[in-house]
């Protein structure tokens, strides 16, 4: 074999065996190296609305808060390839009523979601709630629903990436820690 | 340097660029890239054992079975692939490489490096924007990139294999199965995981149904064919520029992000409205182009590659080698399988036989042919071995009362394939129909 030849496929394969590390840990360490921006969450208890409160999952991001009053709002975090949603508003009626309601709206909005059956879940706190998953060509999804006086607690987490089962541990952490008025 | 066919002034004389009959697959251990390939192969076979061995021993029927039906699922897939270059096969190995490097390599690096851009979108664009379009930005540049690496690493072993642009869409296609199955493992152990209900298979075969059949057609085998177009159109194409043969790859890169973009984007993730039309709407809308696109760089590419190593025999002018029907034939995938039947219709199963077998007999001779610079007449040992195979299986044909292995005169005029095609894609509208519908009533 030409010597040259011998050298430049060694380049050749070096360069794509670079490219990979350069993906697999060039691109995390420029991720740490970036400074966390003021979105991050601190590993605080957060007040949703109505005296629901949560402690962020750890390493998640606040996408987006609302308030539309003293009894309802709702937060989005980011966690790597997973979205969380919790949502308080107002209600009056049992944990089933509002399970179904959040079934329906997913079901509806989403269209082609399947849910499985519902489990009960208890939060840390005492909180009593319903849980159930759906899934979709782009994504998988979990939601729950708690009740605590006068208010639903509505929890929505999606992924879109093969490797959610990290963040889904963080999530669930997080969801253990929903309580109201402590 | 690219051969050009006898057929000069054809569009498809610089189509091919024959593999060198000196070519041995076992000269590939001397070059560097291919120990290189191995190692990495390996680790990234150790670390995807890894990942799997967490839900392995959580959800052992669940893991299980996520895997046994996704790899029967690839298997259509494969046998397609393969089929789409008759008169050129590639070496099974090689096709086993691609596939692994999809599987293995392309889906474990891509873990981290999705997770890591997708972070750094959100600190420097912000949390909401990288939830909305996060999966559309990032994952069409870490993956496909990712994957045409495979592409460069199986150029780099064998560049003397790819010799068409069809071959680099069949490696590419091959690259962006693996990937694809695996891929669709994790998300079905994501299911599973998210559905918090123990080691049930119900997750899994949601999955499998969504995954596979709702966004199966038009996911990364798909990219990826077009992106291996655009790179093994790079590498054959060597009569034009370099400036014209980096655009050529320029664009079958693009493309492949273009396709991945839109698919993953938020634009009609949940359909045109309410109700399973809507959705079913959505998903033709963001699928079809992109399948109508490939299946159209496939026909040309097919096509290109057939004429020009029919041209070979062509150029033999013996009808004893092949008649002028069958030269004919030979270049149309739908008239061979057309004549493989009609010749079942005329004498059985052994007609069916001995017609596959002149065919795979006259596309060796041309292969042959195609890499022997000075043809049958200087009295080389393997073009007269590949000439006399043609001949003892024409003579086993006409045994039969088979004297041509044409197809049938009496044929629908619309092609059959056409017919199943236009009925499998009616079928796959209903199935995925009847999916959303009784999904939405679960």
């Amino acid at each position: 074999m030409v010597v040259h030849r011998w050298w430049r496929n060694l380049a050749g394969a070096l360069s794509v065996l670079g490219a990979l590390l350069i993906v697999v840990f060039g691109l995390p360490a420029l991720d740490r190296a970036v400074p966390v921006n003021p979105d991050a969450a601190a590993a605080q208890r957060r007040e949703v609305a109505g005296g629901v409160t949560v402690v962020p999952p750890s390493g998640a991001l606040i996408a987006k808060t609302s308030r539309s009053g003293p009894r309802e709002g709702s937060i989005l975090f980011l966690i790597g390839p997973a979205r969380f949603v919790m949502a308080v508003a107002p209600f009056k009626g049992d944990l089933p009523t509002a399970y179904s309601g959040l079934k329906t709206k997913i079901q509806s909005m989403r269209g082609y979601q399947v849910t499985a059956d519902e489990a009960r879940i208890v939060t840390k706190s005492g909180l009593h709630g319903l849980t159930a998953s759906f899934t979709a060509p782009g994504r998988t999804g979990r939601f729950a629903v708690f009740l605590a006086p006068g208010l639903a607690i509505e929890v929505t987490v999606t992924g879109s990436e093969a490797d959610l089962a990290q963040a889904l541990l963080r999530i669930d952490e997080s969801i253990a820690t929903i309580a109201y008025g402590n | 340097m690219t051969t050009s066919a006898p057929a000069g002034g054809r569009p498809w004389r610089f189509s091919v660029r024959p593999t060198p009959r000196a070519t041995r697959a076992l000269s590939s251990l001397q070059l560097p890239a291919f120990w290189i390939l191995a190692g990495i192969l390996f680790f990234s076979g150790m670390r995807l054992l890894d990942l799997l061995s967490s839900p392995f021993a959580r959800f052992p029927a669940a893991t299980t079975t996520a895997i046994i039906l996704f790899a029967l699922y690839a298997v259509p897939f494969w046998l397609f692939i393969a089929s789409m270059d008759f008169l050129e096969r590639e070496p099974p190995l090689l096709m086993a490489t691609a596939f692994a490097w999809g599987a293995l390599v392309a889906t474990t690096t891509a873990m981290p490096g999705n997770r890591a851009m997708l972070a750094l979108l959100a600190k420097t664009v912000s949390p909401d924007y990288a939830v909305a379009w996060g999966p559309a930005v990032v994952s069409p540049i870490i993956e496909e990139l990712l994957k045409a690496l495979g592409l460069v690493m199986i150029v780099l072993v064998a560049r003397k294999q790819i010799n068409s642009v069809l071959d680099g869409m069949v490696y590419g296609a091959l690259i962006g199965l693996g990937f694809q199955v695996v891929e669709n493992v994790f998300y079905a152990l994501n299911a599973v995981e998210m559905a918090n209900s123990g080691d049930k298979v119900g997750p899994v075969v949601a999955t499998f149904f969504l995954r596979g059949f709702l966004a199966g057609l038009w996911s990364h085998t798909l990219f990826s064919a077009v992106a291996g177009a655009g790179i093994a159109w790079f590498i054959v194409r060597t009569e034009k520029s370099l400036l014209i043969r980096s655009l050529g790859l320029a664009v079958g890169l693009f493309l492949a992000w273009a396709v991945h973009f839109i698919w993953n984007s938020p634009l009609l993730a949940d359909g045109l409205g309410r109700g399973g039309w809507g959705v079913l709407t959505g998903l033709l809308l963001k699928g079809i182009p992109a399948l109508a696109m490939v299946m159209a760089l496939l026909w040309v590419a097919r096509h290109r590659e057939a004429n020009y190593y029919i041209s070979y025999l062509v150029q033999l002018r013996d009808p004893k080698v092949a008649t002028e029907r069958e030269l004919h034939t030979l270049g149309h995938g739908h008239l061979r399988a057309d004549a493989r039947r009609y010749a079942k219709d005329r004498a059985g199963k052994p007609g069916k036989k001995a017609v596959r077998g002149l065919q795979m007999a006259q596309a060796h001779l041309a292969v042959e042919l195609s890499r022997a610079p000075f043809g049958l007449t200087a009295g080389d040992a393997v073009l007269l071995h590949a000439r006399d195979d043609v001949l003892i299986r024409r003579s086993r044909m006409l045994k039969l009362g088979l004297t041509e292995a044409i197809a049938s005169p009496l044929r629908p005029a619309v092609p059959r394939v056409v017919v199943l095609g236009i009925g499998a894609a009616l079928f796959l509208c209903g199935l995925i129909w009847f999916g959303i519908s009784s999904m939405n009533a679960a």
